[in-house]
């Protein structure tokens, strides 16, 4: 049981902590203004997942045996339901997902699909194709208004 | 403004002029009794939910001669038996219900893409599954069918991908709208299997607007319908929708405008398409479009552009693969009309009841073109 004493103490400690990081921060993070080839390494390094998501979203063999996935054994690819990522709706996770009864991230339907529709091979939730995956998705997405929780 | 919404805008002012619309006699009945959804819900929804009333049929008065009905089959997208038998299984329950019709249907359309890769073996096994429909059988080619071979395959099994013929006081017309792609793969020097897998990608960006009826076609079609009375009913079949619908999937026909000008003086034209995989209707000038579920799987409605007067279809359950898809009877009957009835396996209701069971209108979303195959060597 927390007293009363241990909690107060707890909050002190962590804003302390807190201030101490404000003050002085981390050696070398956000401490210049960035540079443009600062950016454009960090939309690259973005672009670079979206590129390989795309492809694992169509299918591309070659792509899913460089991230080591087997994402469907049927020849079904995302994009045969979803071109554009059309009717992903990223924007709506996490939400309850009737098909598979339960509160779900993007995470969890991009799963279902590969194993139900696709019949391929579960991947990592944080493995790199799961990231490029979600990258794609997001990116294709990008500006529909996010709605967590819409059915 | 958008290059789309310009287009779009064209549309309305070079096709639906004051007054111009289907012949009357065309109108679409009611039978049944408006459901109270499309009395309740969003404005900006409500229209379009209340526009049409809750119905699996379309009734169209034609003056048809006697009454007959025939089936449509469409986008099987057949993949060798050894990689995918769910695909062959709703073909044979396609075939088989087809055959099973009673009365019988007078002939069945098949409206392209019999094929998913366009490969000797697949077309042969759509042939061989379709031979379980004993009445005259008529097809017209889909984009998955023609790429490996040009056609090749296709034609010795089917014949010409265009064809014409009357049928108790209807015209019925097969269009080609596949085969006249811009060459996108002679100067990237690809392999007939790299051109296919260009075309089977819906969301691809390489091989472009592909869908197109062609100069030459045009000229036939116009030859075609010169001998036929500008007030007697025409039934033009194609794999792509006869006007513009979403060109970033073909959702078109890119000579759309040159199409309608030979239509333009015939009063009762009915287009049944496939390719959209989903249920659609629309009116331009004076054609109607109706589009046809397919057997394989069904396509989302595209972000943008929808017909108005296209009552939207029931969001599918994606865990059944008989969900969301199917073939369609259409019967001609003595009374002068024609019911087109989608057969949506496993559902006795098409259409959405309300936003919530339509996704496109319960969550709308903004698209992106994908970005990989513009990279080379994509």
């Amino acid at each position: 049981m927390i007293t009363r004493t241990t909690f107060s103490r707890t909050v002190l400690l962590i804003g302390v902590l807190g201030t101490v990081a404000v003050l002085v921060g981390p050696v070398d993070a956000h401490k210049t203004p960035i540079k443009p080839e600062q950016l454009k390494a960090y939309q690259d390094a973005f672009m670079e997942e979206v590129r390989k998501g795309d492809l694992l979203f169509h299918g591309d063999e070659a792509m899913a045996k460089q991230m080591g996935v087997v994402l469907s054994n049927t020849g079904m690819a995302c994009a045969m339901c979803h071109p554009q990522t059309a009717d992903t709706h990223p924007h709506t996770f996490p939400k309850f997902q009737a098909q598979m009864a339960k509160f779900a991230t993007l995470r969890d339907m991009i799963n279902w699909c590969i194993e139900k529709p696709n019949q391929g091979e579960k991947i990592d939730d944080g493995s790199e194709a799961m990231k490029a995956l979600e990258a794609y998705i997001y990116w294709s997405n990008s500006g529909s208004v996010l709605t967590p929780g819409k059915f | 403004m958008s290059d789309l919404e310009q287009d779009r805008r064209e549309i309305a002012k070079v096709l639906n002029q004051p007054g111009v619309r289907p012949d009357p006699k065309l109108r679409i009945t009611r039978r049944t009794f408006i459901h109270r959804s499309c009395l309740v819900g969003a404005a900006s929804v409500a229209e379009t939910f209340a526009w049409w009333p809750l119905m699996n049929t379309l009734d169209i008065a034609y003056a048809a001669e006697q009454s007959f009905k025939f089936a449509w089959i469409s986008d099987t997208h057949l993949y060798p038996k050894s990689l995918n038998t769910r695909f062959v299984e709703k073909v044979v329950r396609a075939a088989k219900e087809v055959q099973a019709m009673s009365p019988p249907a007078d002939f069945m359309i098949f409206g392209g893409d019999l094929a998913q890769l366009g490969k000797i073996e697949e077309l042969e096994l759509g042939n061989e599954i379709l031979k379980e429909v004993k009445i005259r059988k008529v097809f017209i080619p889909g984009e998955h069918d023609w790429y490996l071979d040009m056609g090749k395959k296709w034609g010795e099994l089917f014949g010409p991908p265009n064809w014409t013929f009357d049928h108790k006081g209807v015209r019925f017309i097969g269009l080609d709208t596949v085969s006249r792609a811009p060459d996108y793969w002679s100067m990237k020097k690809m392999s007939p299997e790299e051109r296919m897998a260009h075309m089977s990608v819906l969301d691809g960006t390489v091989a472009g607007p592909w869908a197109g009826v062609g100069r030459d076609q045009l000229d036939w079609l116009q030859k075609t319908l010169s001998t036929w009375d500008r007030n007697r009913p025409v039934v033009i079949f194609s794999h792509n929708p006869l006007y513009e619908y979403y060109p970033p999937w073909n959702f078109w026909v890119r000579d759309w405008r040159e199409v309608n000008d030979v239509l333009k003086p015939y009063t009762k034209v009915t287009n049944i398409h496939g390719h959209v995989h989903q249920v659609l209707y629309n009116e331009i000038g004076n054609v109607r479009s109706i589009g046809m579920l397919a057997t394989a799987w069904p396509w989302p409605y595209a972000p943008e552009g929808v017909p108005k007067l296209t009552k939207p279809m029931i969001r599918v359950d994606p865990g059944d693969i008989y969900d969301g898809v199917g073939w369609g009877k259409v019967d001609v009957t003595a009374k002068d009309e024609v019911d087109v009835e989608y057969v949506m396996w496993g559902r006795k209701e098409v259409f959405a009841r309300s936003p919530e069971d339509a996704s496109k209108a319960s969550i709308p979303e903004v698209l992106r073109p994908r970005i990989a195959d513009t990279i080379w060597p994509y």
